[in-house]
């Protein structure tokens, strides 16, 4: 259907107005905040210091010329791991419930009760059960994701038409066959919504349980710079982290496309 | 109530329920489990009962509970405001957009050791790192409802001559008002279990403090006691806005 007219007018000139004005906005924030750190360079208020933004920038050049990439590359593993974990786990547990009356029955109101409880409140209870490891922190991670994607699959494996599932039934379909062609694509939808949502609770709960249970990783990291009173390299650190959450999303994304092209408008 | 909503509703989760403390009870039985490692459950619920009765838990959740609601207050009444301004007018998104995607993807979390050390382990910086958490989402969820508020009725205030002011007050904030409490809902967890996770790092008294000094002393029992508290807090502060925000829509 190429060259219809859409609605959405591709012709239509990119106009500079947004962009320019993004810059400024983005330029006043960098100047708000440098005038800010020369106010308070002889120690003003409650901020007892504020470095300027080429500080942190200087910081975290030095970073990443030192220590980052393998850092990053610690609380990365950790977080995929889990993640996946999670969202797998989550997934066979969201279908079981959602299809079976019966494991909604036994299991639904135990997963209600446990998802309040953020798995944040879990890290010292993690720090007990399996030290300040590698598992420790995967098991948070896992619990965290698990807990946001189970929803949706529950959801998704639930809203299969009933029109579809008759005509299916109708048209002789085994029940392996019906789960295949529809309650798998149907449910994976919502999934993948579910995992994104995951993203930022599971990398969330890698900072912090980085930050208590710290050995290795960009949370150590930041626990270690914050005892030597670095403010500069703290908030480089939190830099970073911004990144990989920013880059985390953007991949996602790309990926989405890719596993449910149905979707992507 | 039928019969298949009886099994449904209570015969099931009862059974639900038992099964999970029964491999609760069982591995501990199996493996020998010592009670610093996984206490019983019987155990967990009469820690509960004696921390009800100890004044200093009482003081640990209302320090948890002053931090997150004045926290949670600024976020909520700044992130309205600049949501509202943004969703209105589309030059405020334009400067504002950007800053604001660019912050939100630094999680509240990684903000815990900065306001240690500029706060220390005093209010503000818990009451601080929990309104950066709520004001996000506030914003965005504000800007998004208003954004789909229907345009006549922004017309109709037009032509009746309300003010700028008053069109964003009385028409959008209005209209946005569902969304804007569900919104408040997700924030408001964020917010809860942000202090939580600042008490972890720097902080005298509090819930978080309660659990990682039970946790360091090997008390496990008063570790879960302790989860089970942030959980039902969680919930009845959720459970308390979907209420209130009910009550004022019907209004």
């Amino acid at each position: 259907m190429a060259g219809w007219p859409t609605d959405r007018a591709p012709m239509r000139r990119i106009s500079p107005k947004p962009l320019l004005l993004g810059a400024a906005g983005i330029a006043g924030l960098l100047a708000f905040w440098t005038l800010m750190a020369f106010w308070l360079r002889d120690g003003g208020g409650v901020i007892s210091r504020l470095p300027t933004p080429a500080a942190v920038a200087a910081e975290l050049l030095e970073y990443a010329g030192a220590d980052l990439w393998r850092d990053l590359a610690a609380s990365l593993e950790v977080f995929l791991a889990g993640w996946a974990i999670g969202c797998v786990g989550a997934a066979v547990c969201g279908i079981m419930i959602g299809r079976s009356r019966i494991f909604a029955g036994l299991f639904g109101p135990v997963i209600e009760a446990l998802r309040p409880v953020s798995s944040i409140a879990w890290v010292p209870l993690a720090v007990v059960w399996f030290g300040f490891g590698f598992t420790s922190k995967i098991f948070l991670v896992g619990l965290a994701v698990f807990l946001v994607v189970v929803v949706y699959a529950i959801d998704g494996s639930r809203r299969i038409p009933g029109d579809l599932e008759r005509t299916a039934s109708m048209l002789g379909m085994t029940p392996m066959q019906r789960f295949g062609a529809l309650v798998l694509p149907g449910a994976m939808t919502e999934i993948l919504i579910g995992a994104r949502v995951a993203l930022m609770s599971g990398w969330g709960t890698v900072i912090v349980a980085e930050l208590v249970a710290a050995d290795f990783g960009l949370g150590a990291h930041l626990i270690s710079v914050q005892q030597s009173y670095d403010v500069a390299a703290v908030m480089a650190t939190m830099v970073c982290f911004g990144i990989a959450g920013f880059i985390m999303n953007a991949a996602f994304t790309i990926l989405e496309a890719r596993l449910i092209p149905w979707r992507a408008e | 109530m039928s019969r298949m909503q009886v099994l449904d509703r209570l015969v099931l989760p009862v059974i639900g329920a038992a099964i999970v403390l029964g491999i609760w009870q069982g591995t501990i039985a199996y493996y020998g489990l010592a009670r610093i490692v996984l206490p019983t459950p019987l155990e967990v619920a009469n820690t509960l009962w004696k921390l009800l009765g100890n004044s200093g838990f009482w003081h640990d959740i209302q320090i948890s509970l002053k931090e997150f609601f004045l926290g949670c207050l600024i976020g909520c009444l700044l992130g309205i405001a600049v949501g509202v301004l943004v969703g209105v007018r589309q030059d405020a998104r334009m400067v504002l957009g950007p800053v604001i995607e660019a912050m939100r993807f630094i999680v509240p979390f990684a903000w815990i050791p900065l306001t240690v050390l500029w706060f220390g382990t005093s209010l503000t910086g818990k009451v601080v790192l929990v309104a950066y958490a709520v004001v996000f989402i506030m914003i965005v969820t504000t800007a998004r409802a208003i954004a789909t508020v229907e345009p006549t009725l922004m017309r109709i205030g037009v032509m009746l001559g309300m003010r700028p002011w008053e069109i964003a007050l009385k028409i959008h904030l209005r209209a946005a008002a569902p969304a804007i409490a569900s919104g408040a809902k997700a924030a408001a967890a964020v917010g809860w279990i942000a202090v939580v996770a600042a008490e972890y790092i720097g902080a005298s008294a509090g819930l978080g403090v309660m659990i990682t000094n039970a946790s360091m002393s090997l008390d496990t029992s008063t570790v879960i006691a302790g989860m089970i508290v942030i959980g039902i807090i969680g919930a009845v502060v959720s459970w308390l806005i979907g209420v209130i925000a009910g009550a004022w829509l019907n209004h």
